[in-house]
């Protein structure tokens, strides 16, 4: 059966320790200088009254992929299950996709010259039900993967206990990784 | 000393640089030409039929393949695996503007050679260089009842490539300044007004014995209307992105105001590529009487102010996101 995969970042359980990070480039081979995922501290206010929040950066897996649809030979493509992926064969790097989205998660892997992002770990480690690197090396487990279908996934049950935001969500590409808010810390 | 989540160079990467500023330019100057060259020959040539053509004609179908090609050769090269390049022409994605560009360049490109071919049709016969052609010549000429059709087909093929490249920036909702319903038709006109200048230049610098300066006084008549329209299209295409929501306010604001750009914007692009040339509508070709020299360097700063928008609106959209 078709899968509807979610990817939950708590920002209330986030330390920054960038396993995440570190994790992903060891899991997908990511050249040294780019990036699939990052998690920026954002520190806010006046000492003493500084606060702390946390913003991840990577691929929000769109179920309206801008990048899928402006792709000339069809190399961004996106799955039965609504994930996004790239066929290196058929990517010509004309950037068009990175050009198109609108929250920065794709690059050019100066190695192999093809465009990458996240791709949810899915060939490595999805696929063989397994969760992605960086939800399995999170300490604090911040992150939470699974399949909204299934209602006794912690990612249904999460969605359905807190509140959670959409990143960029008025653009109406309808992302499948959510945050939680962070709820103290943050002074504006 | 980089933060502890690693370089960050990735997000403010420029991913298109100077070659798609140029390609831009030039499929612009291609249709341009072609489309100027269209509308002497309908409006200015007594008979369609004549075998001397006006100097505008012959330097419009020889700028548009040239340009065209020159353009494709640098985007091709720009890619980031140029030998793959051949997946643009075997997979299509008809949501994908690029690769709609793509038809419409496989249109457009063999009607311009085969334009050009006829054109010079008597050079190419002349030389026994060019003999292959000359059954193509042949075979195009034996159509010749359906001459009028193909131009209206190609003037519209003109205008899809003139256009397609402002669809290619305004399809991206990530990027405030590109993504405005205006550019297709702010960048159609400025091709038309580049397409006027690059006629006139080549016609006066090799087809000099064809000239007729009636035609070239039709052509800058035209060119002040081009250039009347698109200072309106600037001002509508600016206030258009302080009026949209988001980070287009933000973004426009920043474009014209800040760093290099802005001077760009203000001084290439107004000052250089539409003052200077109504200036000289106003000072020296007051009722358009023809001076060579003026024409000359007008038309050079005319397609310089052009190919400054096309960086302009490159390089801004890239930097200035709001």
């Amino acid at each position: 059966m078709e899968k509807q995969y979610r990817l939950i970042y708590d920002e209330n359980l986030c330390i920054g320790c960038q396993a995440c990070n570190v994790a992903c480039r060891v899991e997908n081979s990511v050249p040294d200088e780019v990036y699939r995922v990052q998690v920026h501290l954002h520190t806010q206010g006046e000492f003493p009254n500084l606060g702390m929040s946390f913003e991840r950066l990577s691929c929000v897996m769109c179920e309206n992929p801008p990048c899928v649809s402006v792709c000339p030979t069809n190399a961004s493509f996106q799955s039965k299950d609504g994930l996004v992926h790239i066929d290196e064969r058929a990517c010509i790097t004309c950037k068009y996709c990175i050009l198109a989205c609108p929250y920065h998660a794709r690059f050019v892997n100066p190695i192999k010259n093809v465009v990458e992002k996240c791709n949810f770990c899915y060939e490595t480690r999805v696929s063989k039900e397994l969760l992605p690197a960086c939800v399995s090396i999170c300490p604090t487990d911040a992150l939470s993967f699974g399949d909204m279908r299934q209602k006794q996934s912690l990612v249904h049950q999460k969605s359905h206990k807190e509140v959670l935001v959409f990143p960029k969500a008025h653009l109406g590409t309808k992302p499948k990784v959510a945050f939680i808010p962070n709820r103290k810390g943050m002074k504006s | 000393m980089s933060p502890m989540w690693g370089s960050v160079e990735q997000y403010s990467a420029i991913h298109w640089s100077w070659a798609i500023a140029i390609y831009l330019f030039l499929a612009g100057l291609s249709a341009g030409s072609i489309i100027v060259a269209l509308l002497v020959k309908w409006n200015r040539h007594e008979r369609s039929n004549s075998s001397i053509w006006d100097a505008m004609i012959k330097a419009g179908s020889v700028v548009a393949p040239m340009a065209i090609f020159l353009g494709l050769f640098i985007l091709v090269i720009d890619l980031g695996r140029p030998l793959s390049f051949y997946w643009l022409l075997i997979r299509y994605n008809v949501t994908s503007i690029m690769s709609l560009g793509v038809l419409f360049l496989l249109i457009y490109t063999p009607i311009v050679v085969v334009f050009m071919l006829l054109v010079f049709e008597r050079s190419v016969i002349k030389y026994s260089f060019f003999a292959p052609l000359e059954s193509l010549i042949n075979l195009v000429k034996s159509f010749h009842s359906y001459a009028k059709i193909i131009e209206y087909f190609l003037f519209v093929a003109a205008l899809c490539v003139g256009s397609y490249t402002g669809f290619l920036l305004s399809a991206l909702y990530a990027i405030p300044l590109w993504n405005s319903p205006l550019l297709p038709i702010l960048f159609l006109t400025s091709s038309l007004s580049s397409g006027v200048a690059v006629n006139i230049l080549i016609g006066l610098l090799f087809f000099k014995s064809t000239i007729n300066t009636e035609s070239i006084k039709y052509l800058l008549v035209l060119d002040t209307r081009v250039i009347l329209t698109e200072l309106p299209l600037l001002g509508l295409f600016f206030i258009g992105l302080f009026y949209a929501g988001g980070d287009a306010p933000q973004a426009a604001k920043m474009a014209l105001t800040e760093g290099f750009w802005a001077g760009i914007f203000w001084l290439g692009v107004i000052g250089v590529g539409l003052g200077l040339p109504l200036l000289t509508v106003i000072v020296a070709l007051r009722s358009h009487v023809y001076r060579v020299g003026y024409v000359v360097v007008n038309s050079m700063v005319v397609i310089l102010g052009v190919l400054m928008l096309r960086y302009y609106i490159i390089y801004a959209g890239q930097i200035y996101l709001g």
